[in-house]
């Protein structure tokens, strides 16, 4: 990832489970309000307190490009995001299951994968967010998962010390 | 100047090419291939014609040129004289090479059975298999084989309007990707559909009638249809290779580095046999990731770089009239730990086998929401590929089948695979084959706009 590159930078201690996001992620992809038509996903882990929206990060490697038979996924110039090019895109499906991170999804109405493209640079995500948990900026993603992981890994441990 | 010589332009021949350029543009590259390089896994879209024809390719002049490759199209390799290192075409030529790729793929291995040989029995591997499918155009037909090749152009067929009918001799249908209980899944769903799977069915005999063919089983029943597609496995296009002194066994033994017992020869794809990321062995995976993989380790590792491969994963996904179904890794629960559940009902399946607290592969069946549309089949993936230890998760994923995002995001498996790259250090750049000119600039949806007011 180029230092100039912006990801979108999560803060989970912020996040309160709204999913306004996911409306206006499928809003943006769809033109109607279906949280099941988001590419990000709300973690809602209410049981350790934790909430975290989720979606693709961009990654380096890109396995979702790199599986792809067509090359219907490119890197965007300006951005480093990974998009879909739909056209070429032929729906097999390879994407889905070469991303090991659950990001690449299936359009059931076109039959073609969709991934995050960060909305051509201006994520419509962050302004959906009323209380900027989601925040588009330079920034490496690894920490904030990493950090957001430990969370949800240590109240786990702490809900079984609890029953015993 | 290096001389490579590539024998095969399936994904792996061409990911090894534009992997020995980007990191050596002086060297010299020969791609041989015996028909103009093609994406095999699109064949099915090209039959639903839902695709423009051109996508079926992938090399062209305008690449070649980019590339700086010397293609050699129509013709295939004869034998190798691995002292001399060079390599003999079956068209009488020859060529030298300082790195040889072998990286001819696999072909359609057929059952010794009568009457095979009418054009109206017919393979589905090539662009050329395809086009003598379409010129026929039939509207009855039979698939033997109920296996990953048979049932992935199901869904074409249907949509053409074909009456579709399976045979297969053994007892259930995909027996290489998913276990009975899965499989029962997808056959009930489809015998729903009206789609006919005769298993346990031996072929003894096809005759070609003049307008049509007759399928005579072991038992003596008889089927009539259109036209037969034959889909009973595959074997490696390895013949050419006897005598040239190279270790094989399932496929082309090959080190972490692609490299075969010969240093100067390298072995990618359905035909080799290559590090397995889960048994620390060797294992011949043909399927289109495992080729990408394979080809671009290879051409680095051809290219002078030192690039060692921590070996690949099985994985297969398919869909078949709006049931999805995926497995990964070492998905049988033959002999293994597995957990998950099953809802035949709801056509839902999900299976997690285990070694230990470790997620070794696994499978999903189910419509879209269950599997490609949520994060489930990816971050399966994702903790069988990073072999994380999931501790105490690993009961919480017992009791709690569905909600293995939880269980993901704690492993701490993003952290692990956000710094991995297959070739260390480097990150994938686009911009590969299939585009000459780089494609505009996607577009903001319409619906951006009035969403993200300024």
């Amino acid at each position: 990832m180029t230092s100039a590159t912006r990801t979108l930078q999560i803060h989970p201690d912020r996040c309160t489970g709204c999913k306004q996001c996911e409306l206006a992620c499928s809003w943006v992809q769809t033109g109607t309000f279906q949280p099941s038509r988001s590419l990000i996903r709300v973690h809602v882990f209410d049981e350790e307190a934790s909430f975290a929206p989720y979606t693709c990060f961009q990654c380096d490697e890109a396995w979702c490009m790199q599986a792809c038979p067509v090359n219907a996924i490119d890197v965007e110039p300006d951005t480093q995001a990974k998009v879909v090019i739909d056209d070429v895109c032929v729906g097999c499906g390879l994407c889905v299951i070469a991303c090991p991170f659950g990001t690449m999804f299936f359009d059931r109405g076109s039959h073609t994968a969709e991934k995050c493209d960060l909305c051509a640079d201006d994520p419509a995500c962050v302004h959906a967010c009323p209380t900027a948990a989601i925040e588009y900026v330079e920034a490496d993603p690894v920490g904030w998962i990493s950090a957001f992981g430990e969370k949800v890994d240590a109240g786990r441990r702490d809900s079984l010390k609890g029953e015993l | 100047m290096t001389r490579h010589v590539i024998l095969g332009g399936g994904p792996a021949g061409i990911h090894a090419v534009e992997t020995i350029r980007q990191l050596d543009t002086e060297a010299d590259v020969t791609l041989v291939c015996d028909e103009a390089p093609c994406a095999r896994m699109v064949l099915p879209y090209h039959l639903a014609g839902t695709i423009a024809p051109g996508t079926l390719f992938t090399t062209d002049d305008a690449w070649a040129l980019e590339h700086q490759v010397a293609l050699e199209i129509g013709c295939r390799a004869h034998r190798i004289d691995a002292a001399a290192h060079r390599i003999e075409l079956d068209d009488g030529r020859s060529l030298d090479y300082d790195r040889l790729l072998v990286a001819t793929g696999s072909s359609p291995a057929r059952p010794p059975i009568e009457g095979l040989d009418s054009p109206r029995v017919v393979d589905m591997w090539t662009v050329a298999d395809a086009g003598t499918f379409l010129e026929q155009d039939p509207k009855d037909v039979v698939i033997v084989g109920a296996g990953f090749i048979g049932l992935v152009i199901l869904d074409a067929l249907i949509k053409r309007g074909c009456r579709v009918r399976f045979l297969e001799i053994a007892s259930v249908i995909l027996p290489r990707m998913l276990d009975a209980n899965a499989a029962g899944l997808i056959s009930a769903h489809l015998a729903n559909k009206g789609i006919e799977i005769l298993t346990g069915e031996a072929l003894s005999q096809i005759e070609d009638t003049g307008s049509g063919c007759r399928l005579t089983l072991a038992g003596g029943d008889t089927l009539d249809c259109d036209l037969v597609v034959m889909a009973t496995g595959i074997h490696a296009n390895r013949g050419f290779l006897e005598g040239a002194g190279i270790a094989t066994d399932a496929g082309i033994l090959v080190d972490d580095h692609l490299r075969t017992t010969d240093p100067a020869i390298f072995a990618a794809g359905d035909v080799a046999e290559g590090p397995d990321l889960l048994t620390g062995g060797h294992a011949v995976h043909a399927i289109q990731p495992t080729a990408i993989d394979h080809g671009r380790i290879a051409g680095a590792n051809m290219a002078g770089l030192d690039a060692a491969y921590s070996g690949s994963l099985a994985m297969n996904v398919l869909h078949t009239q709006a049931l999805e179904s995926c497995s990964f890794g070492r998905w049988s629960p033959e002999g293994m730990e597995s957990t998950g559940l099953s809802n035949p009902g709801a056509g839902i399946h999900r299976q997690y086998i285990w070694e230990d607290d470790r997620l070794v592969g696994g499978s999903l069946v189910g419509p879209t929401a269950a599997v490609s549309g949520a994060n489930d089949a990816g971050m399966l993936k994702g903790l069988v590929q990073t072999g994380i230890s999931l501790g105490t998760w690993k009961d919480y994923l017992k009791d709690h089948p569905l909600d293995l995002r939880r269980v993901y995001v704690a492993s701490g498996a993003p952290k692990a695979l956000l710094s991995s790259n297959l070739l260390t250090g480097r990150a994938s750049t686009g911009g590969g084959y299939r585009f000459p000119p780089r494609p505009p600039k996607r577009p903001r949806s319409t619906h951006h706009a009035v969403l993200v007011t300024r």
